[in-house]
Protein backbone atom coordinates (compact mmCIF):
# COMPACT_ATOMS: atom_id res chain seq x y z
CA UNK A 1 0.00 0.00 0.00
CA UNK A 2 2.92 2.21 1.10
CA UNK A 3 4.63 1.99 -2.61
CA UNK A 4 1.11 2.69 -4.29
CA UNK A 5 0.94 5.75 -2.69
CA UNK A 6 2.39 8.83 -4.26
CA UNK A 7 5.47 10.54 -2.44
CA UNK A 8 3.70 14.31 -1.81
CA UNK A 9 1.42 12.58 0.23
CA UNK A 10 3.68 10.82 2.57
CA UNK A 11 3.09 13.87 5.39
CA UNK A 12 -0.95 13.41 5.08
CA UNK A 13 -1.19 10.36 7.66
CA UNK A 14 0.91 12.34 10.28
CA UNK A 15 -1.12 15.34 10.32
CA UNK A 16 -4.09 13.28 10.03
CA UNK A 17 -3.30 11.89 13.16
CA UNK A 18 -2.34 15.67 14.88
CA UNK A 19 -5.76 16.65 13.84
CA UNK A 20 -7.76 14.03 14.62
CA UNK A 21 -5.97 14.54 18.37
CA UNK A 22 -6.77 18.32 18.56
CA UNK A 23 -10.13 16.77 16.93
CA UNK A 24 -10.39 15.47 20.28
CA UNK A 25 -9.56 18.28 23.12
CA UNK A 26 -11.78 20.30 20.78
CA UNK A 27 -15.24 18.37 20.72
CA UNK A 28 -17.46 19.59 22.92
CA UNK A 29 -18.42 18.24 25.70
CA UNK A 30 -22.28 18.62 25.53
CA UNK A 31 -22.73 17.59 29.34
CA UNK A 32 -20.44 19.97 30.45
CA UNK A 33 -21.32 23.05 29.38
CA UNK A 34 -20.73 26.84 31.23
CA UNK A 35 -23.08 28.43 32.81
CA UNK A 36 -24.67 31.36 30.79
CA UNK A 37 -25.22 34.70 32.12
CA UNK A 38 -28.58 36.23 33.29
CA UNK A 39 -31.12 37.01 31.07
CA UNK A 40 -31.28 40.89 31.92
CA UNK A 41 -27.39 41.21 31.17
CA UNK A 42 -27.75 39.71 27.76
CA UNK A 43 -26.26 43.32 26.36
CA UNK A 44 -24.37 43.41 29.09
CA UNK A 45 -21.19 44.61 26.87
CA UNK A 46 -22.89 46.17 24.47
CA UNK A 47 -24.51 48.50 27.19
CA UNK A 48 -21.62 49.18 29.20
CA UNK A 49 -20.13 51.24 26.17
CA UNK A 50 -23.35 52.61 24.44
CA UNK A 51 -24.98 53.48 27.62
CA UNK A 52 -22.93 55.57 30.06
CA UNK A 53 -24.45 56.69 32.71
CA UNK A 54 -24.28 60.11 31.49
CA UNK A 55 -25.81 63.16 33.50
CA UNK A 56 -26.51 67.02 33.95
CA UNK A 57 -24.84 69.24 36.81
CA UNK A 58 -22.71 68.35 39.35
CA UNK A 59 -22.34 65.32 41.40
CA UNK A 60 -20.40 64.12 44.08
CA UNK A 61 -20.49 60.23 46.09
CA UNK A 62 -18.38 59.76 49.17
CA UNK A 63 -18.75 56.28 50.55
CA UNK A 64 -17.29 55.61 53.80
CA UNK A 65 -16.87 52.07 54.78
CA UNK A 66 -17.27 51.48 58.29
CA UNK A 67 -16.93 47.88 58.70
CA UNK A 68 -15.57 44.73 56.14
CA UNK A 69 -19.64 44.03 54.96
CA UNK A 70 -21.30 47.95 56.19
CA UNK A 71 -20.50 51.36 54.89
CA UNK A 72 -22.66 54.67 54.45
CA UNK A 73 -22.63 56.63 51.51
CA UNK A 74 -23.52 60.60 51.20
CA UNK A 75 -24.42 61.87 47.99
CA UNK A 76 -25.37 65.36 46.53
CA UNK A 77 -26.65 66.11 43.16
CA UNK A 78 -27.21 69.84 41.26
CA UNK A 79 -28.11 70.38 38.12
CA UNK A 80 -31.12 70.72 35.94
CA UNK A 81 -33.73 67.36 35.49
CA UNK A 82 -35.65 66.85 32.19
CA UNK A 83 -39.52 66.21 33.06
CA UNK A 84 -41.48 64.37 30.43
CA UNK A 85 -43.18 66.40 28.37
CA UNK A 86 -45.26 65.59 25.67
CA UNK A 87 -44.33 68.27 23.13
CA UNK A 88 -40.78 68.05 21.39
CA UNK A 89 -39.81 70.62 23.95
CA UNK A 90 -37.45 69.59 27.03
CA UNK A 91 -38.16 71.30 30.30
CA UNK A 92 -35.88 71.18 32.51
CA UNK A 93 -36.22 72.28 36.34
CA UNK A 94 -33.09 72.79 38.71
CA UNK A 95 -33.61 70.24 41.21
CA UNK A 96 -30.86 69.64 44.35
CA UNK A 97 -30.96 67.06 46.23
CA UNK A 98 -28.62 65.25 49.38
CA UNK A 99 -28.80 61.16 49.13
CA UNK A 100 -28.22 59.43 52.06
CA UNK A 101 -27.05 55.80 51.78
CA UNK A 102 -26.47 52.15 53.81
CA UNK A 103 -25.02 49.27 51.92
CA UNK A 104 -24.45 45.94 53.93
CA UNK A 105 -22.88 43.54 51.73
CA UNK A 106 -22.09 39.32 52.97
CA UNK A 107 -21.23 36.79 50.27
CA UNK A 108 -24.68 35.66 50.79
CA UNK A 109 -26.85 38.66 51.54
CA UNK A 110 -27.00 42.32 49.97
CA UNK A 111 -28.65 44.89 51.41
CA UNK A 112 -28.76 48.77 50.07
CA UNK A 113 -30.72 51.66 50.90
CA UNK A 114 -30.97 55.19 49.67
CA UNK A 115 -32.77 58.04 51.25
CA UNK A 116 -33.38 61.28 49.18
CA UNK A 117 -34.30 64.81 50.64
CA UNK A 118 -37.17 64.79 47.76
CA UNK A 119 -38.96 62.30 49.87
CA UNK A 120 -38.05 58.98 47.73
CA UNK A 121 -36.55 55.86 49.36
CA UNK A 122 -35.04 53.16 46.87
CA UNK A 123 -34.06 49.55 48.65
CA UNK A 124 -32.33 46.40 47.48
CA UNK A 125 -31.75 42.98 48.30
CA UNK A 126 -30.17 40.25 47.08
CA UNK A 127 -30.44 37.13 49.05
CA UNK A 128 -28.66 33.92 48.27
CA UNK A 129 -30.49 31.23 49.76
CA UNK A 130 -28.43 27.92 48.59
CA UNK A 131 -25.57 27.75 46.18
CA UNK A 132 -28.59 27.66 43.40
CA UNK A 133 -31.66 29.85 44.33
CA UNK A 134 -31.69 33.59 45.10
CA UNK A 135 -33.84 35.78 45.67
CA UNK A 136 -33.86 39.66 44.62
CA UNK A 137 -35.86 42.47 45.60
CA UNK A 138 -35.96 45.98 44.77
CA UNK A 139 -38.33 48.64 45.76
CA UNK A 140 -38.73 52.38 45.06
CA UNK A 141 -41.30 54.81 47.46
CA UNK A 142 -42.16 58.13 46.78
CA UNK A 143 -44.44 60.69 48.12
CA UNK A 144 -46.82 60.93 45.39
CA UNK A 145 -49.80 58.46 45.16
CA UNK A 146 -49.47 55.50 43.08
CA UNK A 147 -45.59 56.09 42.00
CA UNK A 148 -44.23 53.32 44.23
CA UNK A 149 -43.34 50.07 42.80
CA UNK A 150 -41.47 46.95 43.85
CA UNK A 151 -40.25 43.70 42.42
CA UNK A 152 -39.17 40.26 43.33
CA UNK A 153 -37.13 37.88 41.24
CA UNK A 154 -36.53 34.02 41.95
CA UNK A 155 -33.35 33.03 40.28
CA UNK A 156 -32.78 29.33 39.82
CA UNK A 157 -29.42 28.45 38.22
CA UNK A 158 -28.88 24.92 37.07
CA UNK A 159 -25.52 23.79 35.92
CA UNK A 160 -25.74 25.06 32.20
CA UNK A 161 -29.34 27.14 32.42
CA UNK A 162 -30.57 29.54 34.40
CA UNK A 163 -34.71 30.33 34.98
CA UNK A 164 -36.29 33.51 36.59
CA UNK A 165 -39.64 34.57 37.97
CA UNK A 166 -40.20 38.00 38.05
CA UNK A 167 -43.43 39.39 40.16
CA UNK A 168 -43.90 43.22 40.29
CA UNK A 169 -46.90 45.29 41.84
CA UNK A 170 -49.32 46.33 39.41
CA UNK A 171 -49.42 42.56 38.97
CA UNK A 172 -46.20 42.58 36.88
CA UNK A 173 -45.66 38.36 36.23
CA UNK A 174 -42.47 37.37 34.03
CA UNK A 175 -40.14 34.52 33.30
CA UNK A 176 -37.17 33.97 31.60
CA UNK A 177 -35.02 30.76 30.81
CA UNK A 178 -31.36 30.79 29.32
CA UNK A 179 -29.83 27.66 28.10
CA UNK A 180 -26.09 26.89 26.92
CA UNK A 181 -26.20 24.86 23.76
CA UNK A 182 -22.85 24.96 22.77
CA UNK A 183 -19.76 26.63 24.73
CA UNK A 184 -20.28 29.81 22.90
CA UNK A 185 -23.83 30.27 22.12
CA UNK A 186 -26.55 30.34 24.52
CA UNK A 187 -30.69 31.09 23.38
CA UNK A 188 -33.10 32.31 25.76
CA UNK A 189 -36.59 33.09 25.95
CA UNK A 190 -38.86 35.13 28.26
CA UNK A 191 -42.70 35.58 28.94
CA UNK A 192 -44.67 38.26 30.30
CA UNK A 193 -47.93 39.67 31.52
CA UNK A 194 -48.96 42.92 33.41
CA UNK A 195 -52.65 43.27 34.75
CA UNK A 196 -52.76 47.11 34.76
CA UNK A 197 -52.23 47.48 31.15
CA UNK A 198 -53.62 44.06 30.55
CA UNK A 199 -50.45 43.39 27.72
CA UNK A 200 -48.56 40.00 27.26
CA UNK A 201 -45.87 39.38 25.03
CA UNK A 202 -43.06 36.65 24.77
CA UNK A 203 -39.70 37.14 23.44
CA UNK A 204 -36.75 35.36 22.19
CA UNK A 205 -32.65 35.72 22.57
CA UNK A 206 -29.66 34.70 21.48
CA UNK A 207 -26.21 35.28 22.59
CA UNK A 208 -22.95 34.06 20.97
CA UNK A 209 -19.68 34.82 22.52
CA UNK A 210 -15.48 34.11 22.10
CA UNK A 211 -13.01 35.48 23.74
CA UNK A 212 -12.92 38.56 21.54
CA UNK A 213 -16.34 38.99 20.27
CA UNK A 214 -19.61 38.81 21.74
CA UNK A 215 -22.85 39.19 19.67
CA UNK A 216 -26.18 39.08 20.62
CA UNK A 217 -29.91 39.39 19.45
CA UNK A 218 -33.44 39.81 21.19
CA UNK A 219 -36.61 39.60 19.66
CA UNK A 220 -39.86 40.10 21.30
CA UNK A 221 -43.62 40.35 20.41
CA UNK A 222 -44.23 43.72 21.83
CA UNK A 223 -42.18 44.85 18.26
CA UNK A 224 -38.92 45.26 19.31
CA UNK A 225 -35.81 43.87 17.85
CA UNK A 226 -32.34 44.09 19.16
CA UNK A 227 -29.36 43.22 18.28
CA UNK A 228 -25.86 44.39 19.14
CA UNK A 229 -22.23 43.19 18.34
CA UNK A 230 -19.17 43.81 20.65
CA UNK A 231 -15.47 43.62 19.38
CA UNK A 232 -12.69 43.44 22.06
CA UNK A 233 -9.85 45.04 19.64
CA UNK A 234 -7.39 44.86 22.48
CA UNK A 235 -7.00 44.70 25.96
CA UNK A 236 -7.96 48.00 26.66
CA UNK A 237 -9.82 49.03 23.78
CA UNK A 238 -13.57 47.51 22.73
CA UNK A 239 -15.83 48.52 20.08
CA UNK A 240 -19.71 48.45 20.22
CA UNK A 241 -22.31 48.66 17.82
CA UNK A 242 -26.32 48.64 18.50
CA UNK A 243 -29.44 48.28 15.86
CA UNK A 244 -32.94 48.74 17.56
CA UNK A 245 -35.96 48.46 15.58
CA UNK A 246 -39.40 48.18 16.59
CA UNK A 247 -41.59 47.20 13.74
CA UNK A 248 -44.70 48.20 15.17
CA UNK A 249 -43.85 51.80 16.06
CA UNK A 250 -41.40 51.70 12.96
CA UNK A 251 -38.47 53.09 15.13
CA UNK A 252 -35.32 52.27 14.00
CA UNK A 253 -31.89 53.00 16.33
CA UNK A 254 -28.13 52.38 15.46
CA UNK A 255 -25.53 53.64 17.20
CA UNK A 256 -21.64 52.79 17.33
CA UNK A 257 -19.14 53.47 20.52
CA UNK A 258 -15.93 52.39 21.82
CA UNK A 259 -14.72 51.83 25.62
CA UNK A 260 -11.03 52.34 26.38
CA UNK A 261 -10.11 51.25 29.66
CA UNK A 262 -6.88 53.06 30.12
CA UNK A 263 -4.70 52.80 34.10
CA UNK A 264 -5.28 56.18 34.57
CA UNK A 265 -8.74 56.72 33.38
CA UNK A 266 -12.06 55.13 31.63
CA UNK A 267 -12.85 56.47 28.46
CA UNK A 268 -16.88 55.31 26.87
CA UNK A 269 -17.95 57.47 23.73
CA UNK A 270 -20.84 56.89 21.10
CA UNK A 271 -22.50 58.58 18.49
CA UNK A 272 -26.27 57.74 17.50
CA UNK A 273 -28.11 57.75 14.31
CA UNK A 274 -30.55 60.30 16.07
CA UNK A 275 -27.80 62.13 15.95
CA UNK A 276 -27.19 62.05 19.55
CA UNK A 277 -23.36 61.81 20.65
CA UNK A 278 -22.38 61.36 24.05
CA UNK A 279 -19.16 60.52 26.27
CA UNK A 280 -18.55 59.59 29.70
CA UNK A 281 -14.72 60.09 31.26
CA UNK A 282 -13.84 58.34 34.72
CA UNK A 283 -10.64 59.92 35.71
CA UNK A 284 -8.89 58.43 38.54
CA UNK A 285 -6.88 61.62 40.24
CA UNK A 286 -5.44 59.07 43.49
CA UNK A 287 -6.23 56.37 45.28
CA UNK A 288 -10.33 56.36 45.55
CA UNK A 289 -10.66 59.86 44.08
CA UNK A 290 -12.04 59.54 40.97
CA UNK A 291 -12.91 62.20 38.78
CA UNK A 292 -16.16 62.23 36.23
CA UNK A 293 -16.95 64.35 32.88
CA UNK A 294 -19.99 63.42 31.53
CA UNK A 295 -21.27 65.12 27.74
CA UNK A 296 -24.30 64.34 25.58
CA UNK A 297 -25.25 66.67 22.86
CA UNK A 298 -28.21 65.98 21.06
CA UNK A 299 -28.15 67.86 17.74
CA UNK A 300 -31.47 66.95 16.86
CA UNK A 301 -33.79 68.18 19.55
CA UNK A 302 -30.82 70.99 20.61
CA UNK A 303 -30.39 69.54 23.89
CA UNK A 304 -26.84 69.95 25.80
CA UNK A 305 -25.99 68.00 28.56
CA UNK A 306 -22.69 68.44 30.11
CA UNK A 307 -21.62 67.44 33.71
CA UNK A 308 -19.05 67.14 36.32
CA UNK A 309 -18.56 64.99 39.18
CA UNK A 310 -16.23 64.16 42.15
CA UNK A 311 -16.28 59.85 43.77
CA UNK A 312 -14.48 59.16 46.77
CA UNK A 313 -14.43 55.60 48.04
CA UNK B 1 -16.46 127.61 -30.81
CA UNK B 2 -20.25 127.20 -31.25
CA UNK B 3 -19.73 124.63 -33.98
CA UNK B 4 -17.89 122.91 -31.32
CA UNK B 5 -20.57 122.60 -29.48
CA UNK B 6 -22.99 122.76 -32.26
CA UNK B 7 -20.59 119.06 -33.22
CA UNK B 8 -21.74 118.13 -29.77
CA UNK B 9 -24.70 118.21 -30.20
CA UNK B 10 -25.26 117.46 -34.17
CA UNK B 11 -23.22 113.89 -32.35
CA UNK B 12 -26.37 113.48 -30.45
CA UNK B 13 -29.27 114.55 -32.32
CA UNK B 14 -28.24 113.08 -35.56
CA UNK B 15 -30.28 110.39 -34.96
CA UNK B 16 -33.50 112.56 -33.82
CA UNK B 17 -36.32 110.73 -35.25
CA UNK B 18 -35.27 108.03 -32.38
CA UNK B 19 -34.57 108.22 -29.05
CA UNK B 20 -30.81 108.05 -29.27
CA UNK B 21 -27.76 105.48 -30.04
CA UNK B 22 -26.82 104.84 -26.55
CA UNK B 23 -30.16 104.08 -25.09
CA UNK B 24 -31.23 102.05 -27.93
CA UNK B 25 -28.59 100.04 -27.63
CA UNK B 26 -28.43 99.55 -24.26
CA UNK B 27 -32.42 98.91 -24.74
CA UNK B 28 -31.07 96.35 -27.09
CA UNK B 29 -28.87 94.30 -24.70
CA UNK B 30 -31.21 94.61 -21.92
CA UNK B 31 -34.32 93.24 -23.42
CA UNK B 32 -32.86 90.46 -25.40
CA UNK B 33 -33.22 86.47 -24.41
CA UNK B 34 -29.76 85.94 -23.55
CA UNK B 35 -29.65 88.39 -20.81
CA UNK B 36 -33.14 87.16 -19.20
CA UNK B 37 -31.04 83.59 -19.21
CA UNK B 38 -27.88 84.78 -17.67
CA UNK B 39 -30.29 86.82 -15.00
CA UNK B 40 -32.15 83.44 -14.47
CA UNK B 41 -28.68 81.57 -13.81
CA UNK B 42 -26.84 83.95 -11.66
CA UNK B 43 -30.42 83.97 -9.79
CA UNK B 44 -29.93 80.08 -9.20
CA UNK B 45 -26.52 80.06 -8.98
CA UNK B 46 -26.60 82.62 -5.92
CA UNK B 47 -29.76 80.19 -4.38
CA UNK B 48 -27.49 77.09 -4.37
CA UNK B 49 -24.09 78.78 -3.31
CA UNK B 50 -26.32 80.40 -0.47
CA UNK B 51 -28.15 76.85 0.21
CA UNK B 52 -24.74 75.22 0.14
CA UNK B 53 -22.56 77.42 2.32
CA UNK B 54 -25.19 77.03 4.76
CA UNK B 55 -25.13 73.01 4.75
CA UNK B 56 -21.24 73.44 4.56
CA UNK B 57 -21.80 75.41 7.94
CA UNK B 58 -24.74 73.35 9.38
CA UNK B 59 -22.32 70.09 8.26
CA UNK B 60 -19.15 71.67 9.83
CA UNK B 61 -20.87 72.78 13.44
CA UNK B 62 -22.13 69.06 13.89
CA UNK B 63 -18.61 67.49 12.52
CA UNK B 64 -16.52 70.24 14.87
CA UNK B 65 -18.85 69.58 17.97
CA UNK B 66 -18.78 66.16 18.14
CA UNK B 67 -15.03 65.60 17.33
CA UNK B 68 -15.08 67.97 20.70
CA UNK B 69 -16.30 65.72 22.23
CA UNK B 70 -15.30 62.04 21.23
CA UNK B 71 -12.05 62.83 20.30
CA UNK B 72 -10.15 65.13 21.88
CA UNK B 73 -10.33 63.80 25.48
CA UNK B 74 -9.83 60.49 23.79
CA UNK B 75 -6.00 62.24 22.10
CA UNK B 76 -5.49 63.76 25.52
CA UNK B 77 -5.99 60.86 27.78
CA UNK B 78 -3.63 58.52 25.17
CA UNK B 79 -0.85 61.50 25.24
CA UNK B 80 -1.16 60.77 29.07
CA UNK B 81 -1.03 57.11 28.71
CA UNK B 82 1.91 57.10 26.57
CA UNK B 83 4.00 59.87 29.07
CA UNK B 84 3.31 57.64 32.20
CA UNK B 85 4.51 54.52 30.41
CA UNK B 86 7.50 56.46 28.85
CA UNK B 87 8.21 57.45 32.55
CA UNK B 88 7.48 53.71 33.95
CA UNK B 89 10.01 52.46 31.75
CA UNK B 90 12.74 55.51 32.74
CA UNK B 91 11.91 54.51 35.92
CA UNK B 92 12.22 50.91 35.64
CA UNK B 93 15.34 50.93 33.84
CA UNK B 94 16.50 53.44 36.47
CA UNK B 95 16.17 51.32 39.12
CA UNK B 96 17.02 47.79 37.53
CA UNK B 97 20.48 49.24 36.33
CA UNK B 98 22.42 51.06 39.07
CA UNK B 99 22.79 49.20 42.36
CA UNK B 100 21.70 49.76 45.32
CA UNK B 101 23.04 52.69 47.15
CA UNK B 102 24.41 51.86 50.56
CA UNK B 103 23.72 54.30 53.60
CA UNK B 104 26.98 55.86 54.16
CA UNK B 105 28.54 55.80 57.54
Amino acid sequence: MAGLVPPGTTTIPADASKAAHTKAEEKTDYMNLPCPIPFEELHREALMSLKPETFEGLRFDFTKGLNQKFSLSHSVFMGPTELPSQSAETIKIPTAHYEFGANFIDPNLMLIGRMLTDGRLNARVKWDLTDNLSVKANAQLTNEPHMSHGMVNFDYKGKDYRSQLQIGNGSLFGASYIQSVTPHLSLAGEIFWTGQHLKSGIGYAARYETDKMVAAGQVASTGMVALSYVQKVSEKVSLASDFMYNYMIGDVTASVGYDYILRQCRLRGKIDSNGCTAAYLEERLNMGLNFILSAEIDHKKKDYKFGFGLTVG
Amino acid sequence: MSSFGQGKKRGSGANNDDVGIMARLSRAVSNSPITDATKRAANDAAYVSKKLLKSTGKAAWFAGTTFLILVVPLIIEMDREQQFNELELQQRSLLGSSPPLSPPK
